[in-house]
């Protein structure tokens, strides 16, 4: 924690300064002489380091790469550890190889087998590496001949990286530019490692990088160049402006936020100048469906524009944010990155509520964004749940309480409950690693997954950091509570719930205790629940003896237990703390968190313009830096100094211009998809997207009870979550996360053909848009109004659909016949006939079109209103009464217009 | 900018020359110059079927056993022969060992990428990822290359593909997902498709005219943003498709005459297996099927014996056994591969881990010569015995029997020229 923040302080004073070229004097006076300078020369050669020079440079030549010797089995029998950071291991592999002999010679330095192996002279299936008599030669050769020592207590720890220049704003392509990168130690050594670090360019289109930090321009955008040494990631942002308009000519554009501010700095860096304001009918739709998750109604989109007021945006958002649909929307959203599957919940009891589970799970979240509860309280009600809610609640008064959710008569509001334990109980988070990479993935948005085998190749984590960091949930236990003795427990109470069925036969009797189980939970009786506590640990050292029995049983028992230490932060003693999980809550709130607030940030940016600031957005690591470092550390700072107030951040970014441009393109931001110069268009998730289609379709009474009827909702309560099937069809086909991998890509919104074969012609879809005895349709109403079909006139249609189909088969045959050749001329005269036949009938069947009953004009702008929320142009007005005109029956018209109206992309993208 | 070479010293530019992979020497531009001079047969290629094998299966327990291997690496199974004479596979394939003239036995491939999703992504596009840029799957390339008859999906995935297809090509070149797997002697129920509701196909046409005349707010737009324009291309094929009686045909199973469904078992597996050559049939250019469950980190031989192998080998022999049948074995390439192999060491917990430097891959049909096994890892399944053969080179040969070469660029939305295989070269031993 400590090196990060201080990390990003510096960044934030550095970038103050932006020049192409670099003032290579700039932070330490003195300028410190290159790896090649200092061992070129073998005789006056510094004596090198082996963690601070020889293991970064066997990792910059490739040596502890994974297609080398990095690799999980080595390679010709050599390993080192990947991206070499284990320096024990590493130091042994190289020097203590009896097997092999002669990696390291010190008696004849120049004959060890790393040298001779590195310049090919003996050969390596690698190819050369480094050059015989060259510096990078000479500097092993000095070590090896200096007696070939480890020293990774000498050096101590590693402090940060610096790199110069802080930027690079190229002016054309194929300039180029030299970095300098300068490794600050804890001890105050400060030395020049340009040739011994590895760089890394994430868009070669715009730069790339040499191995010796040379950076070229390739093309206009913006990036950034990466620095590894030991473990330090350090990023450097990289442009060529996209346009001639930067400097002077950047034409003047007001500001009226901070965001606003942040994020013009960064366009106007690159020559990208912002569209204009979206217009009233544009805002609204987008905030409506950002914020809520829902369409605006007909009669909102009305009122909106009739509204004159200057503020009636930021009074809209302030509604909106008080609304049930916003809490349902981001409930959902947090059930996604907390992992909610309701086929994980399993083994709460002696029978299996999930769906029920997952719902109070849902449940629990939403009532606390509803009332703004601050974030960091809500997590912690997550992150430190236990079962019993308080130190002097026995066992049977926990096992009543969880049994009062679940009653049949008037069960209690899980809300009321301070915390939420099932986060904890998911089948797939059972074991400590599993439960360090949720936690991460849920609540800081890093990735650490790498770091479990090996050090992070884009980030700072090491596989220490990872052992340790998993170390906090070792002792966290979703079962019988081990710690207390009581004389009603989990264990007696089964026990006596198993004795009480009378079954000896094991199947019938976990049949007959799931019932008898149930039956407790349904009436609010204590109930054998499993609960959810933080183990004692014994912190007594094991003998050798206990320790080679364990060894026994397990060969991989490993009898160093791993302090627990928070990511980049400190080791912390479990004897301070009964349970572990809450110094990481105490480190996640702490102000200089660069994760905790940061994480939540990003992730509500992303759902407001299709990225994150950093980008994806679950993916926090050194190597993949924010797109506008200044303006997530402003949102993330003053989301904490709010006392992290959600609402807060919803409005800073919502009131922003930046929120409220079009989509619109100019010249200069139409390839733009990353500094937010633009709306950038998006399907909508699947659960906004069903809604709108049931909004859209459904009669004008129902639309504002569905609007805020939750509990109907798609975008409400999940409890098919994680189930797929013909229920969870249309759901599943528009891409909702199924919340089983700690990944928010699980949510897809790329379109698909079964997409667009769902708007158009799936039978559920149809059926909404006709309505049915269950739902009432618009069109249902109109047809009401309209008098409903005759029976006469139900029969005419009927026959004159059979009258076009039966004229389509012969077309058929004809053309079938034709396509043969063996058509006989009276046979065709024949089919011809027929075809006139059915022809006539038609058209005597469809007659002269009714007059409508309603005021096609009206029902024109509702249909525009329902579906993209904004009115008619004069031209669609004119087309669509044309369409109504020539329909038979009106209504059919207007079901025609308005599926038509959901099959558009203007329906189903967020603009 | 230097480039690495790498350590396993396949300099991806050189030509090749010794040991089992002699054919590999011939790099494609000399290729196309040889084709052009008619110095090698046309591609025959038509369609491809691609089965992926999820999870990363063992090498060494299916088609790489090692039976002189110690204890610590050998595994469980033996092996047995195949009506290929020297050709042996694990005693669990027996069907597969009945037709291993009709395909080929890669050995030795190799790459260095042991996490699921990169080795996935690199075995799926032929391009090892990088962090700038995602490279566009097989299927979406071939959708791309080659035409499918309006009323079908060029690419479709049983039951589907998962996420990242179409790389940097935009989401119209997409997999058609059926969404579920089809079920022995019934009609795929791809909804969406029948005409239901009343709905006529005049009702049909009507409607399409009807979108286009609706759709209309973007403007200009419309045919720049990746979005839009995927979209769009979607509402046109699901409007031919919606049309068409064949395309429902197509995924009907009951169509299929008795002797070809004898073939497959009844399981989702070879069900699958049996839609992809009926889907072929009607025209699909490009079709995924996925088997799962090859993770076998614990009990990997309890895992390949009773659910694994069994299943591989009813699915695939049908598949092999069916083209040839009905006469499109030569016409259909098919390309089967997981991930990467397994560690040929056996961890504590009797299963293997990831281990990509020596796999497996099979190649069939498309004019591709079956009853060979090409490459060969060492002793003890560690790594290739000679020269490795590369995802590159796979993906180049797989093109190459479709008639695609792999050598043309392509340009990102961003203008960034990329070749559909940037280093593969072409196992010339799969077209002699």
């Amino acid at each position: 924690m400590q090196k990060a923040n201080r990390l990003s302080l510096w960044l934030l004073t550095c970038l103050a300064s932006i020049s192409l070229i670099a003032p290579l004097t700039a932070a330490p006076s003195v300028k410190q002489p290159s790896a090649s300078e200092r061992w070129t020369n073998l005789e006056k050669a510094d004596s090198p380091s082996f963690r601070r020079h020889v293991v970064p440079l066997m990792s910059r030549s490739g040596c502890s790469g994974r297609e080398c010797h990095g690799s999980f089995s080595g390679q010709g029998g050599f390993q080192l550890s990947l991206f070499g950071y284990d320096f024990e291991k590493d130091h042994k592999e190289i020097t203590d190889d009896q097997e092999d002999g002669v990696r390291v010679d010190k008696k004849d330095p120049t004959q060890s087998l790393i040298l001779l192996k590195a310049t090919n002279e003996e050969h390596h299936k690698g190819k050369e590496r480094i050059k015989k008599g060259s510096w990078e030669y000479n500097l092993i050769l000095k070590w090896i001949s200096e007696g070939a020592k480890i020293d990774v207590a000498e050096t101590g720890e590693f402090e940060r990286l610096e790199v110069l220049p802080k930027e690079i704003v190229f002016k054309k392509t194929d300039e180029t530019v030299q970095l300098r990168v300068l490794a600050h130690w804890k001890d105050g050594t400060v030395e020049d490692v340009t040739q011994i670090t590895r760089f890394r360019t994430n868009d070669d289109t715009v730069s790339n990088v040499s191995d010796t930090g040379e950076v070229k321009c390739t093309g206009p955008g913006d990036t950034h160049i990466v620095a590894f040494y030991d473990n330090g990631v350090h990023p450097i942002p990289v442009m060529l402006p996209v346009s001639d308009k930067v400097g002077p000519k950047y034409p003047k554009i007001v500001t009226n936020t901070k965001v606003d501010e942040l994020v013009l700095d960064k366009l106007r860096k690159v020559g990208i100048v912002p569209s204009d304001k979206a217009s009233d009918t544009e805002f609204l739709r987008r905030v409506s469906l950002d914020v809520t998750g829902t369409l605006p109604t007909p009669s909102e989109v009305r009122e909106f524009v009739a509204d004159k007021s200057a503020d009636k945006r930021a009074k809209k958002i302030d509604e909106l944010l008080n609304r049930p649909a916003y809490a349902a929307w981001w409930a959902t959203q947090m059930c996604d990155w907390t992992g909610n599957n309701a086929a994980q919940l399993r083994g709460a009891g002696e029978k299996d509520f999930n769906t029920e589970l997952s719902r109070l799970w849902y449940d629990w979240i939403e009532a606390r964004i509803a009332k703004n509860e601050p974030y960091d309280k809500l997590v912690a009600g997550i992150v430190l749940a236990t079962g019993r809610t308080s130190p002097d609640q026995s066992y049977l008064d926990y096992a009543k309480e969880m049994s009062s959710y679940l009653t049949k008569n008037h069960p209690a509001d899980i809300a009321d409950r301070p915390n939420m334990p099932f986060f904890w109980l998911r089948q797939n988070v059972r074991k400590p690693q599993e439960k360090a990479l949720a936690f991460a993935h849920s609540f800081l948005g890093v990735r650490i997954e790498c770091a479990e085998c090996h050090k992070h190749p884009f980030d700072q984590w090491t596989k220490n950091d990872f052992q340790q960091f998993q170390a906090f949930f070792e002792p966290i236990s979703y079962g019988a509570n081990s710690n207390v003795k009581e004389t009603v427990s989990y264990k007696s109470m089964a026990e006596k719930l198993r004795e009480e069925t009378g079954e000896t036969d094991k199947k019938k009797q976990k049949k007959a205790v799931e019932a008898a189980f149930e039956k407790l939970v349904r009436a609010g009786e204590p109930a054998p629940w499993q609960e959810l506590f933080v183990k004692r640990i014994s912190t007594r050292k094991l003998s050798d003896k206990e320790i080679a029995k364990l060894k026994q049983k397990n060969p991989n028992y490993n009898s160093r237990v791993a302090t627990p230490k928070i990511l980049g932060g400190e080791e912390v003693s479990l004897t301070d703390y009964p349970d572990p999980r809450a110094p990481l809550m105490d480190w996640m709130r702490d102000p200089q968190n660069a994760y905790f607030a940061r994480s939540y940030v990003n992730r509500v940016w992303a759902n407001y313009f299709g990225r994150g600031i950093v980008e994806p957005a679950d993916d926090m690591n050194l190597a993949n830096p924010p797109v506008n470092k200044e303006l997530m550390d402003y949102l993330a700072e003053g989301f904490v100094a709010k006392g992290f107030d959600m609402k807060w951040l919803h409005r800073e970014i919502l009131n922003s211009d930046t929120y409220q441009r079009t989509w619109k393109p100019n010249d200069t931001n139409r390839l733009d998809e990353k500094n937010f110069s633009h709306m950038v268009l998006r399907r909508l998730p699947a659960e906004v997207a069903m809604d709108a289609i049931a909004l859209a379709t459904t009669s004008s009474q129902q639309q504002s009870i569905f609007a805020g009827d939750i509990e109907k909702r798609a975008i409400g309560p999940n409890v098919g979550s994680g189930r797929k099937g013909q229920s969870g069809y249309a759901l599943t086909t528009f891409g909702k996360p199924a919340r089983l991998t700690n990944c928010d890509c699980e949510r897809t919104s790329d379109p698909t053909l079964l997409q667009t074969l769902f708007t158009r012609n799936d039978p559920e879809l149809l059926t909404k848009l006709e309505g049915s005895s269950k739902d009432n349709a618009w069109i249902t109403e109109l047809r009401r109004m309209n008098g409903s079909f005759s029976a006469e006139e139900k029969k005419a249609d009927g026959e004159l659909r059979k009258a076009r189909a039966t004229r389509q088969n012969l077309k058929k045959r004809k053309e079938m016949a034709l396509a043969k050749g063996n058509a006989k001329p009276e046979e065709l005269k024949k089919v011809d006939e027929l075809i006139a036949a059915t022809e006539a009938k038609e058209k005597e069947l469809t007659g002269t079109p009714k007059a409508p009953a309603f005021n096609q004009e009206e029902v024109i702008q509702e249909i525009y209103l329902r579906t993209v929320s904004r009115f008619p142009t004069a031209d669609e007005m004119a087309k669509a009464k044309e369409d109504l005109a020539s329909a038979k029956d009106p209504v059919d018209g207007v079901r025609d217009v308005l599926w038509a109206m959901l099959n558009a992309r203007e329906f189903l993208v967020n603009h | 900018m230097a480039t690495h070479s790498y350590c396993d010293g396949v300099n991806r530019r050189d030509f090749l020359r010794v040991g089992a992979l002699a054919g590999i020497g011939l790099s494609l531009p000399n290729f196309l110059q040889l084709q052009a001079q008619g110095g090698v047969t046309p591609a025959k290629g038509k369609a491809a079927i691609f089965v992926r094998l999820s999870g990363g299966p063992s090498h060494m327990d299916t088609f790489d056993l090692k039976p002189d291997a110690p204890d610590t690496h050998r595994g469980e199974f033996k092996e047995i022969a195949t009506n290929v004479p020297g050709v042996r596979i694990s005693e669990h394939l027996p069907k597969l060992a009945q037709c291993a003239d009709k395909f080929t036995i890669l050995r030795g491939v190799s790459h260095t990428l042991a996490a699921h999703e990169l080795g996935t992504a690199y075995m799926m596009t032929g391009n090892r990822p990088i962090a700038s840029l995602r490279y566009p799957s097989y299927g979406s390339v071939v959708s791309r290359e080659m035409n499918a008859p309006e009323y079908l999906p060029p690419f479709v995935a049983i039951p589907n593909y998962g996420n990242y297809a179409t790389g940097f090509m935009g989401p119209e070149y997409g997999p058609f997902e059926t969404g579920s797997a089809p079920q022995a002697g019934r009609a795929m129920e791809v909804r969406g498709l029948a005409l239901r509701n009343g709905v006529t196909l005049e009702d049909v046409d009507r409607r399409q005219n009807l979108v286009k005349r609706y759709d209309t707010a973007f403007g200009e737009y419309a045919k720049e943003d990746k979005l839009l324009a995927g979209m769009d291309q979607f509402g046109q094929k699901a409007y031919e498709m919606m049309r068409s009686e064949k395309s429902r045909e197509a995924f009907d199973l009951r169509k299929e005459s008795e002797n070809i469904t004898k073939m497959f078992g009844t399981d989702q597996f070879s069900q699958s297996c049996l839609l992809a050559t009926r889907l072929v049939e009607s025209g699909v250019r490009f079709v995924t099927v996925t088997l799962g469950g090859w993770d076998t980190h614990q009990n990997n031989w309890e895992t390949l014996k009773n659910k694994n192998l069994p299943t591989l080998d009813a699915g695939l022999a049908g598949l092999f056994t069916s083209l040839a049948a009905k006469g499109m074995l030569d016409t259909t390439s098919v390309f089967v591969t997981g991930e990467f192999g397994r560690t040929p060491k056996i961890n504590a917990r009797g299963g293997r881990d990831h281990y990509p430097r020596a796999m497996f891959c099979l190649l069939a049909g498309g004019g591709m010569q079956g009853g060979q096994v090409i490459g060969a890892s060492d002793a003890k399944g560690e790594g290739p015995k000679d020269k490795a053969i590369t995802p590159d080179d796979v993906a180049a040969t797989f093109y190459r029997s479709l008639g695609i070469d792999p050598t043309k660029e392509y340009h990102t939305p961003s203008g960034r020229p990329v070749m559909i295989v940037r280093y593969g070269k072409v196992i010339n031993e799969m077209f002699s």
